[in-house]
């Protein structure tokens, strides 16, 4: 009996442990049934998968740095902007969600046609952007229905705003997407679709105002749908820059501009080379170039003779006229040409090989020595001069006194202009010099090209007795320039003939004189065009009412107060009359408007 | 303990053990981008020492272990209650209790007693007993309280293998089949009320396997992620060290749970199939030896740690081939930690003990 139920057991445990394996072997085909249908069968479509199933780069674009003026006014800020897009697969119906959507915000026909195509053509879960930087009304009505409108997103950007419009537009410029050339950019690499500055100081700060791109890894998968983010690293805002530029300056000198069709105003800092303006005209609003469209601005921008775009105080060139003569009459000086007592009979012209120098007071002005030829800008006691002193040795020192280069003051495209010599002429044109040529670049005319900048700039050094100023347009703490004795004795002679030119009766700026607060200065005219010898000999020529575009440009530079300048001024007004007319008066209100800024 | 015996040990066995772990000594090589550390080295040194220890266990007198069956039982659910207490978290599932300086699963061990207990059980009592009902009271208390202790860590995988090993055994000594016919009715009258009482994550995991494209970005990622990398692989694989999935970090895990899929990306069919025959193998001869055992015990515990093995593999292949859900079990030699490879070996040991030991007619030395 036991022994058959051992037996039995033995039996029953074999025939069970049979099938168990039978069982397990079959489970095993099972999982090696599944192995070959996903290694074998399937294993072209994994192997896409597996390709397409990729860890993607999403960039995050850093929020742009803010710019101040000196005084922490902010003067390009971003604005949270939103724009609304649809995405087709969370809604049913993209008609019915655009014509919900048209009760609040005006869909015309052709928007409608796009979205509805593009929405065929994308992949069902991105982002189709239907409107951008709607207005907060707008906004709040699609917050509040947002239940009606399947598949409508709201997703906020950051829009570039000048709150001073068109009063920096040549300081600032603007931004825009990147050209085929700035992608190439250190700061850009990784952000081709970020807006950057194009002009001005938006342009040259790009490495500091961008910031730094953050970046999410994401995986997406064979759709590009994403799947999961695996990393995030926040980007950095830009930093912030603030300008040595004064906004209430540069308004009231935008604003004395206005009333002419063109011009430029500088005011620089003598003490620490700050400028505290730069205002050209005319101007334009760069605010309506970033917000698109902006077709028709632009087109109107480049329909404009007067070219709107173009920063007249670093790029625009002219002839310096009269105010060159501080440099002449330094070179002068310096060379032993002349001193204080020298003295020339200005007949109203002189002549000088076969040709005939007038100056602009017919009669002429009688026994002129240096500071008088200055105070009452005689250009023959400078015709004279100049003769002897030949055009290197006027050159050499206009390149002291900062005319014909640019400034480290980070604003692009800045043009030089030109200061002739005879090496510079035989390599332009390759002419030698002619006498007659200094005679006439003796008096800031001819080949003499200047921007409104340089001879602001050229007035501080006169103004401060020769110091080496490094004009800024950040804002600078306690710099103090080296001080250069080469022109001291020259430059205390100018400066008296300066102070006299708005101080002293028949000085061409004795009208502009301000009784608060001396100021020291010199008036320039340029000449547009050639004055043909008819109207010369006609006596009124000047007071007849030319055609505004042969009209002269009217130029003053100075400086302020006298006895101790702190700044440095230069006007020019493009076919303003005389400088002594148009452009003194306007360097008189604004050396007025510093002081009562000061008081 | 003779040592004499060491020269009859299952050579054909200790061979399988280790090129199974020399392949997951490979594969954890290759997940950690072409490195011994962190995984490679500390994994063939365990295996080396664990070796050692179930040799060992080897040269023990099976009747010492006979003897012990239900107090060894006893004491790894002692340990499994001990990690409700004491246990340290890992993964969400309290399951590790630290013993000498190092985690272990109890119920990694528990598996192994509840074979030891449920051998001794049917090798005592009469064959004519063993169809009664009355008699299946006992099995099902040595399988149910340490179910019921796994299922509240909660563990799903284990507490879902405990209860197959049972089934097997269970079939195994003869239990009728109406029973677990009635069982299965009775279990999946009862699923509704399981999935009441389990945690939410739970839940999820067993409805992300049903739909995994719904959440591509939760549950049901892991095995997506693995399908492509077994799919890649193709016939022949990519090539060791040549995985690009596993390397793009896309396989959680993919040193414990999903290895075998990076084998598979890298040696493909060939490879994962190659796997599967050693471990058929493997488990071919625990058969080999449970039928040669004289004693009912020897057979049954040879066949249960060849069943449990089996639940392991089949388990891990079914859930990273996308068959089951992913419930957290590990490939047996091959995939990393410690706890699976201690109770593997242990499990080994015995089984190798079976058999030199086969001759066995009585156990109890009264």
């Amino acid at each position: 009996m036991f022994y058959s139920d051992q037996k039995k057991q033995v039996k029953l445990l074999n025939r069970r442990t049979f099938f168990l394996f039978l069982i397990k072997l079959s489970l095993f085909s099972v999982v090696g049934w599944r192995l070959y249908n996903i290694q074998i069968l399937d294993s072209s479509k994994y192997k896409t998968m597996s390709k397409k199933n990729q860890i993607d780069l999403e960039i995050l674009f850093p929020i742009r740095g803010e710019i101040f003026d000196r005084n922490k006014v902010l003067i390009a800020k971003n604005d949270k902007v939103y724009d609304v897009y649809i995405i087709p697969e969370n809604t049913k119906s993209i008609n019915n969600t655009l014509n919900a959507l048209s009760q609040f915000i005006d869909i015309d026909f052709v928007k409608r046609r796009k979205v509805i195509e593009l929405s065929k053509k994308v992949k069902k879960f991105e982002k189709i952007k239907i409107f951008e930087n709607i207005p907060w009304s707008t906004l709040e009505k699609i917050e509040t229905n947002k239940y009606s409108l399947q598949g409508v997103f709201i997703a906020e950007d950051y829009l570039r705003v000048y709150p001073y419009k068109d009063n920096f537009s040549h300081l600032l410029g603007y931004i825009s997407k990147p050209n085929q050339q700035e992608l190439s950019l250190p700061f850009i690499s990784k952000m081709p679709n970020l807006d950057i500055g194009k002009e001005g100081l938006e342009k040259s700060f790009n490495p500091i105002l961008v910031g730094k791109a953050g970046q999410r890894e994401i995986e997406v998968n064979s759709n590009g749908r994403i799947i999961r983010e695996i990393s995030k690293i926040d980007s950095i805002k830009g930093e912030e820059v603030s300008l040595s530029i004064d906004l209430r300056i540069q308004e009231y000198a935008i604003n004395l501009l206005k009333s002419h069709r063109a011009g430029s105003i500088n005011v620089l800092n003598i003490k620490n080379g700050e400028i505290l303006c730069m205002a050209s005209t005319p101007t334009y609003d760069p605010n309506k170039i970033i917000q698109k469209p902006n077709k028709e601005y632009w087109e109107s921008i480049l329909a404009n003779t007067l070219s709107p775009l173009t920063n007249r105080s670093i790029q625009g060139l002219y002839s310096p006229g009269s105010t060159f003569k501080m440099i002449v009459a330094i070179a002068a000086l310096k060379y032993g040409i002349i001193n204080t007592d020298t003295t020339h009979s200005c007949s109203g012209k002189i002549e000088f090989g076969d040709r005939l120098y007038h100056c602009w007071k017919t009669n002429g002005h009688g026994k002129m020595n240096v500071t008088e030829a200055i105070k009452q800008s005689c250009d023959v006691f400078f015709y004279e001069i100049s003769k002897k002193l030949g055009i290197d040795k006027i050159a050499e020192v206009a390149k002291d006194f900062g005319l014909g280069q640019s400034y480290g003051i980070s604003m692009p495209n800045q043009k030089t202009g030109i200061v002739p010599n005879k090496k510079w002429k035989k390599e332009k044109m390759g002419e030698s010099w002619y006498a007659g040529e200094t005679l006439i670049s003796a008096i800031g005319q001819g080949f003499v090209l200047t921007n409104p900048f340089q001879l602001a700039v050229m007035t501080s050094i006169i103004a401060s007795n020769g110091k080496i100023i490094e004009p800024t347009i950040i804002k600078s703490s306690g710099v103090s320039f080296k001080t250069n004795d080469k022109y001291y004795e020259e430059i205390k002679i100018i400066k008296k003939a300066m102070y006299k030119v708005v101080n002293e009766n028949k000085g061409t700026a004795f009208k502009s004189r301000l009784q608060s607060i001396k100021f020291a200065g010199k008036t320039g005219t340029s000449q547009v065009r050639r004055i043909s010898l008819s109207e010369r000999e006609s006596d009124d020529f000047r007071e007849k009412e030319q055609e505004w575009k042969n009209r002269d440009h009217a130029l003053f530079v100075g400086y302020m107060p006298h006895d101790d300048p702190k700044y440095a001024i230069s006007v020019i007004i493009e076919h303003g009359g005389s400088g002594a007319s148009t452009a003194a008066p306007i360097a008189k209100q604004i050396f007025n408007y510093i002081n009562e800024l000061e008081a | 303990m003779n040592l004499e015996k060491i020269k009859n040990l299952n050579y054909l066995l200790i061979f399988l053990l280790i090129l199974i772990s020399f392949i997951g000594a490979a594969g954890l090589y290759s997940a950690a981008d072409g490195s011994y550390q962190p995984w490679a080295s500390k994994h063939l040194l365990r295996f080396y020492v664990f070796l050692l220890m179930a040799i060992v266990i080897s040269l023990i007198d099976i009747k010492i272990i006979y003897k012990y069956s239900y107090a060894l039982f006893g004491l790894s659910l002692l340990l499994l209650i001990s990690v409700e207490i004491i246990g340290v978290l890992g993964k969400g599932a309290t399951r590790w209790i630290r013993v000498f300086g190092f985690s272990i699963q109890p119920s990694e061990l528990v598996k192994i007693t509840i074979i030891l207990a449920l051998a001794k059980f049917y090798h005592d009592i009469k064959f004519e007993n063993i169809k009664k009902t009355i008699y299946l009271f006992f099995p099902f208390l040595i399988l149910s309280v340490p179910f019921g202790f796994v299922v509240i860590q909660p563990d799903l995988g284990t507490s879902l293998s405990i209860l197959i090993l049972g089934t097997f055994i269970l079939f195994l000594v003869g239990i009728r089949l109406w029973k677990f016919i009635l069982g299965l009715i009775l279990s999946i009258v009862s699923i509704p009320i399981f999935l009441q009482s389990i945690k939410p994550y739970q839940r999820d995991r067993i409805i992300s396997f049903l739909n995994p494209e719904s959440d591509p970005l939760g549950k049901g990622y892991q095995l997506i992620q693995s399908k492509i990398a077994l799919g890649s692989g193709g016939a022949t694989g990519k090539g060791f060290l040549q995985g690009t999935q596993s390397y793009l970090e896309y396989l959680p895990e993919k040193q414990t749970d999903f290895i075998f899929t990076l084998i598979g990306e890298e040696f493909g069919f060939l490879g994962t199939i190659f796997i599967i025959f050693l471990f058929i193998l493997l488990i071919g001869v625990c058969y080999f030896i449970s039928i040669k055992c004289f004693h009912t015990y020897g057979r049954i515990l040879a066949l249960g740690v060849a069943s449990n093995i089996f639940i392991y593999v089949f388990m891990n292949i079914a859930m990273v081939s996308g068959l089951m859900p992913v419930v957290g079990i590990p490939l047996p030699l091959i995939s990393y930690g410690g706890s699976v490879m201690l109770s593997i070996m242990i499990s080994i040991g015995l089984v190798l003990n079976v058999e030199l030991n086969y001759n066995y007619k009585k156990l109890d030395n009264a």
